[in-house]
């Protein structure tokens, strides 16, 4: 049975594909502005050498920041769940995950089966972050991958007292001033948010085994911090950064029924700072009939082929990334207009998240 | 006798003298990276035309972030403590005052005799702080001078739902380059609302009393003062010189002590 697990991050976009327990492919590559975009490309990388095609996917699952723009996946689950999949599918004995992102960070406690028991997130703010490491590395001018080997190089750490991006930036370029050596700056910031972590496992309960997953665990300096504070050797995974997309690998298969692979739900549009704004067309409903094109007074629908050769319904190219200002969402379009997508449309294929 | 206040900030180091109960000489200069030899050399500066023989000629407090970096003779006095009784001085009315500085943001209660009832304190995240104004004033390609004539929302609100600086930073950039494009001055607007709605937590958390004033370097942006007023329903009080507020009251305490000292 082939499933492909796919995890969109905020910084980094993750994909496996996987075959009765065992991992055929894997592909990291970064998310980009496109999500929609980079997850058509993942699905190549993920099939490429293994000679299968889309069609012979029977399950996908996606997870992670971006997961709802993922056109082709059977099923939404969040990260969270996925990534203590994932560690528990290597490691049956760990209990508590700290999970490093590129924009959040997060402890988590699981059971044998790899099910999420407790967890605490930081979401708010970027100290503890990818993005925390990725500015300091810009500013002392450090290759994001070289930082924590750097860091270990330190004998004397600078003492950082804050956590804030911005403020520890500034600090960063006054000690650099001084002559102070980028390893000791280094070491000072690794700490920092080391002891940021800790505490944010404190609020969960840290029980054995521990591992950490998430991009950040790919620096064995953060890694060398972690382990001074929490006091317990983590278990490390192969590629700590595809846990997530491997526990969304894992629950396609668990959650494939059998049968025929069934059409996707495709959602075209965006959320921001004022709402979510999404046309979702299920493809397993539409039959491409063309009703909806001539109807939308915005012509904003178009009939055209998907990735896997049928004709279809979908919003054109050119209007996905403003359909908010295009569309004035279900409610507005059916008050102005008697006859709009919804209603001319026989198979019920067309929604609105607005 | 000259009663000098020093408040030694995060980017700038501000020095209030007062003789004779009234303000003879105040400046404002750049802290500097050691925060030691700036703050020293306002102060020798201020001091070079006294005699040193005839005995002591001025009594001196230090506040600010830096004041415990830097060994001057003189007391320190809590940031807090010397806002109270610089708005005070300027304003008697004023029950609350706002201090948004370059790292940090302060909200003090007060008395009529310019003493503290109350103060809630930020200087952990660079959100509701000038650098925060600074950093998206960066992004938008616009100078804080020119941010500060705007006030009004022209066609779409802006939100900014991110607290953390840098995450707010993408989710301005995202706005800027939205099609059709947002009018800059609508995402400087949503900026100041940011930056006004952690002000007002704290706020909220004291209690908000009239009169309200505002000082510290942020109190100079009219567009986010006017903003902030909307935002208490009042119009808040501002001082010609907001970054003097806190050095002006050192002084003041520094004149209370000659005056104890010499009764």
């Amino acid at each position: 049975m082939l499933v492909v697990g796919i995890d969109i991050g905020s910084r980094a976009a993750k994909a496996v594909s996987m075959k009765n327990d065992k991992i055929l492919a894997s592909t990291i590559r970064d998310t980009g502005s496109d999500s929609i975009k980079t997850s058509y490309i993942l699905l190549k990388d993920v099939l490429r050498d293994t000679g299968h095609t889309l069609s012979d996917v029977q399950y996908t699952v996606a997870t992670g920041y971006g997961r709802v723009l993922v056109p082709f996946a059977n099923e939404n689950i969040s990260e969270i769940s996925c990534h203590a999949k994932g560690i528990n599918w290597y490691f049956p004995s760990v209990r508590t995950i700290l999970d490093m992102g590129g924009q959040d960070c997060k402890a988590i406690n699981c059971d044998d089966k790899g099910q999420v028991t407790n967890f605490v997130m930081n979401d708010k703010c970027a100290g503890g972050t990818g993005r925390f490491l990725e500015m300091i590395g810009d500013v002392l001018n450090v290759p994001l991958e070289k930082i924590g080997e750097v860091s270990l190089q330190s004998r004397q750490l600078i003492p950082f007292n804050t956590i804030c991006a911005v403020f520890a930036k500034s600090e960063a370029i006054v000690q650099l001033r001084k002559g102070v050596a980028k390893s000791d700056i280094l070491a000072g910031l690794h700490d920092a948010i080391a002891n940021r972590s800790y505490n944010l496992m404190k609020r969960i309960s840290i029980e054995k085994d521990f591992s950490i997953s998430g991009g950040i665990s790919k620096n064995k300096g953060m890694v060398h911090k972690i382990i001074e504070k929490v006091r317990m050797e983590p278990l490390l995974c192969e590629d700590p950064q595809l846990a997530g997309a491997i526990g969304a690998a894992i629950f396609a298969r668990e959650h494939f029924t059998g049968g025929k692979r069934k059409a996707m739900k495709i959602h075209y549009g965006y959320s921001d700072g004022s709402g979510d704004y999404f046309i979702t067309i299920d493809n397993e409903l539409c039959n491409g009939c063309g009703q909806c094109e001539t109807a939308c007074p915005a012509k904003i629908l178009e009939i055209g082929k998907t990735e896997d050769g049928n004709t279809r319904a979908m919003v054109s190219e050119v209007s996905r990334k403003r359909v908010s200002y295009l569309c004035p969402g279900f409610t507005g379009c059916s008050k102005a207009n008697e006859i709009n997508c919804h209603s001319v449309c026989e198979k019920n294929a067309i929604s609105h998240s607005w | 006798m000259k009663a000098i206040g020093l408040d030694i900030g995060s980017l700038n180091t501000k020095i209030v003298v007062m003789e004779n109960g009234v303000i003879s000489f105040s400046s404002i200069a750049a802290t500097g990276e050691d925060t030691e030899s700036v703050p020293r050399g306002m102060l020798a500066d201020v001091l070079k035309h006294d005699n040193p023989d005839t005995g002591k000629k001025a009594w001196i407090i230090t506040t600010g972030i830096g004041s415990k970096s830097v060994n001057i003779d003189g007391q320190q006095k809590s940031i807090n403590t010397c806002l109270a009784r610089g708005i005070n001085y300027l304003f008697p009315s004023a029950r609350m005052v706002i201090d948004i500085g370059a790292e940090s943001s302060t909200v003090v209660k007060l008395n009529e005799r310019g003493r503290v009832r109350d103060t809630a304190n930020q200087d952990k995240c660079a959100s509701g702080t000038g650098l925060f104004l600074q950093q998206m004033s960066k992004i938008i390609e616009m100078p804080l001078v020119e941010m500060a004539n705007i006030s009004e929302i022209e066609k779409t609100k802006v939100d900014i739902t991110s607290t953390c600086a840098v995450f707010a930073e993408s989710e301005v950039i995202s706005y800027v380059h939205r099609d059709p494009p947002i009018p800059k001055s609508d995402i400087v607007v949503g900026i100041y609302a940011s930056v006004i709605s952690r002000i007002m937590a704290m706020c909220k958390r004291l209690g908000i009393e009239k009169e309200v004033a505002i000082s510290g370097g942020v109190g100079l942006n009219k567009g986010l003062v006017r903003v902030l007023g909307k935002e208490l329903g009042f119009d808040v009080l501002v001082p010609e010189q907001p970054q003097l507020v806190a050095a002006l009251g050192a002084a003041i305490l520094a004149k209370e002590l000659i005056e104890k000292e010499t009764a």
